[in-house]
């Protein structure tokens, strides 16, 4: 059934994992490093979100107490303390669990928008703070360390961070697998679901939220702490807004209502990050874009639509639907382009570069360059291309969005429950 | 059974009062509910019988009076301490976890009296006591076929039978019900009836009621709550034939 191809694909997963990185470069290394560590954070994050129905936007505090721990550790190791380097997380986990359990004692004292306010406020304290405890924190500079061999392994090479971070992320994702499937893990959904009857059921709900949110920040704290074995370094910028809004985003693009949708969001903007973040400047407004138009298309995020389709994929008339989704996909591909032609034209022409080169040439509007080409600013073709981009791609993505959805219309009743979320049915 | 049970008395209210704002809408209600008696509480719309019941099972804090439970104090806790002292209610407007499947949402209430609340070592699936009670709650409200179907899509009936059956699972021994029959055919009428005297068999019950034929074949005794205030509190038989709850209360539904 459904549940031994998942462990089957799960395996192969695995396999890949641990055969492929050895024969990568040190950059896509590196690049793997980092999706796993975010993989982790958007679990733990959405442990929250996902299953408890609490959005936190404060997420970064417990990154950062998490990175910090273990460099304290990491330092006292260096200094001769007898700790084995691959247990250094274990210092995050404790930290995380501590703070977790102070904030979360707070916090969840209310709920919805009061609850992820209080949320960013205890983040923004220790982003004020940290900069001033020097000795906590290593002020403005923050702390460095270094990893310390440990029974022969040096922990030199990006492989070895690698295994070490695959292994941390893989037996804690495995434990929040099975945080799904045990009584407390069924009454974090129902939580979700009716805060209310929880309470006249002979719950404490608040009691119930500060662990769930301990649970989160804990493992929070762990990725936080992989981040600073990887890269042996932290600073207070570790507590910043962008990186609890960075969890929000890859969590929601990637599907907070499916168990490894947050594994999908982290991939893909880790990725595309590594990928693009050198050719433009505008990648922060590329992912805010992607966030907008995923909430507005598909609230439920890839991870959402990906499973739609599997539980239907016996009703669907996928012969006849298989033309339109590669319309839809040249669709989205031109409509993308335009978009990005005209980001990066805007880019250019409102850059201090191009302002220099304005300057240079007394205020005309000289041609500039683009993907290898030269524009001119004022020709027709510099801005009827993405234009022509746009409208042609929107057309046939609208066009093929119409088509595909009458033929899910079409589709005979779904035997498996369509708006049941993977984490509702995960136990019976 | 003791030989005097009647005498025993399972919830006592002592002169509670409740504002909200600066409108009082319970009055000094007194009350004795001997255990195991059935009991019903009728009323005009507003009178204040969800109120009432929202006092008695935590919601709000009365502004002032006293209520027992078994004997202990239990004004003003949380829900879930008067859950744990042994009084579980339903809700009238249904109040189930709709996005989790019947059978879980009965679960969560067994798992509460196995005292296993926030049991996060061992798969639920594997608890076999558990499972087997929760099992026998889904068929004793008589929706063994839906267990595996999410709540949200049962009938409007059915929900009400969960909303019933999850009164029942944490063990209380005083059951609040709040119009469990509102909205019901007569037929499903006639088998909310049947299943609410076989399950709190041997229990205590406070339930409001509208329909007078329901309490005449359910409860021993009735009382009348009018504008936050109790007129009368009697057998069915006598409360038709009293005068004052005539007026108050029956003679407008008649008339209307
Ligand atoms: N949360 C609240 N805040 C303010 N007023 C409330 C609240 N709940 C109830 N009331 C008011 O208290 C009065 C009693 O309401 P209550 O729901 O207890 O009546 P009821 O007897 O259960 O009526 P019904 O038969 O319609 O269910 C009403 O006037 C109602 O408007
Ligand atoms: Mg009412």
């Amino acid at each position: 059934m459904m549940t031994m191809r998942n462990l089957l694909l799960l395996a192969v997963a695995l396999a890949l994992l641990v055969i492929v990185p050895p024969f990568l470069g040190l950059g896509w290394q590196n690049m793997l490093v980092n999706v796993l560590i975010a993989s982790l954070f958007a679990l733990a994050f959405n442990l929250l979100i996902g299953q408890a129905g609490l959005l936190s936007f404060g997420h970064a505090a417990y990154f950062g107490v998490g990175a910090f721990a273990a460099l304290h550790l990491m330092r006292a190791i260096e200094g001769g303390l007898p700790f084995p380097t691959p247990l250094v997380p274990l210092a995050g986990a404790a930290a995380g669990l501590l703070i977790g359990l102070i904030a979360g004692y707070f916090a969840t004292m209310r709920s919805g928008v009061y609850f992820a306010l209080v949320t960013l406020a205890i983040a923004e304290l220790f982003h004020s703070l940290a900069p001033q405890l020097e000795g906590v924190f290593g002020g403005e500079s923050g702390i460095s360390s270094m990893r310390m061999p440990w029974n022969g392994i040096v922990f030199g090479s990006m492989l070895e961070v690698y295994y070490l971070t695959l292994a941390w992320v893989l037996v804690c994702g495995l434990a929040l697998w099975a945080y799904t499937r045990t009584p407390f893990g069924r009454l974090t959904l129902a939580l979700r679901d009716n805060e209310q009857r929880v309470r006249f059921l002979g719950y404490s709900a608040h009691t119930a939220k500060v662990i769930i949110f301990t649970v989160s920040a804990m493992l929070t704290a762990v990725a936080g702490s992989l981040q600073a074995i990887s890269i042996e370094t932290a600073n207070y910028s570790l507590f910043a807004s962008n990186v609890s809004a960075q969890v929000v985003l890859q969590t929601f693009v990637g599907g907070s209502t499916v168990f490894f949708g947050p594994v999908i969001g982290a991939t893909a903007f880790t990725l595309f990050s590594f990928l693009v973040s050198d050719l433009t400047r505008s990648w922060v407004f590329y992912q805010g874009l992607i966030f907008v138009l995923v909430m507005l298309y598909v609230p439920t995020g890839i991870g959402g639509v990906i499973q739609h389709h599997i539980h239907n994929r016996r009703q669907l008339d996928w012969r006849n639907m298989a033309g339109h989704y590669v319309l839809a996909f040249v669709g989205a591909l031109l409509l993308t382009a335009g978009v990005v032609f005209l980001t990066e034209t805007v880019a250019v022409l409102f850059g201090e570069d191009y302002a220099m080169v304005r300057h240079n040439a007394e205020g005309g509007l000289p041609p500039f360059e683009l993907f290898g080409a030269s524009w001119n600013p004022t020709g027709l073709l510099t801005w009827l291309l993405p234009i022509v981009l746009l409208i042609g791609g929107g057309a046939l993505l609208i066009r093929a969005r119409r088509r595909i959805s009458t033929i899910w219309d079409r589709k005979g009743p779904s035997n498996a429950t369509a708006t049941e979320p993977l984490l509702a049915g995960g136990a019976k | 059974m003791t030989a005097t049970p009647t005498t025993q008395t399972a919830l006592r209210l002592a002169a509670i009062t409740m504002s909200f704002g600066p409108i009082e809408v319970i009055k000094g209600v007194n009350l004795d509910i001997r255990a195991g008696e059935r009991h019903a509480v009728i009323g005009p719309n507003g009178a204040g019988k969800s109120t009432l019941f929202n006092l008695i099972s935590g919601m709000f804090a009365p502004t002032s009076g006293e209520i027992f439970l078994n004997g202990n104090s239990i004004a003003g806790l949380s829900p879930h301490l008067i859950n744990r002292a042994g009084l579980a209610r339903s809700f009238q407007i249904t109040n189930i976890f709709h996005r989790m499947s019947v059978f879980e949402n009965l679960r969560i209430g067994v798992l509460a009296r196995h005292g296993v609340r926030y049991g996060l070592f061992r798969p639920v699936a594997g608890m076999r006591q558990v499972n087997e009670e929760t099992a026998e709650v889904l068929a004793r409200v008589g929706l063994e076929s839906r267990g595996h179907d999410l709540a949200g899509d049962l009938t409007y009936s059915e929900q009400r039978a969960l909303e019933i059956g999850m009164t029942l699972t944490t063990g209380a021994e005083v059951i609040l019900l709040d119009e469990p029959t509102a909205g019901m055919s007569r037929e499903e009428t006639e088998k909310a009836i049947e299943l609410i005297r076989t399950v709190t068999e041997g229990k205590t019950l406070l339930m409001v009621e509208h329909d007078m034929g329901v309490v005449f074949s359910l409860c021993d005794r009735v009382s009348v709550l009018v504008y936050g205030d109790i007129i009368a509190t009697d057998t069915p038989e006598r409360i038709s034939a009293n005068r004052a709850v005539q007026e108050a209360y029956l003679g407008e539904e008649a008339a209307s």
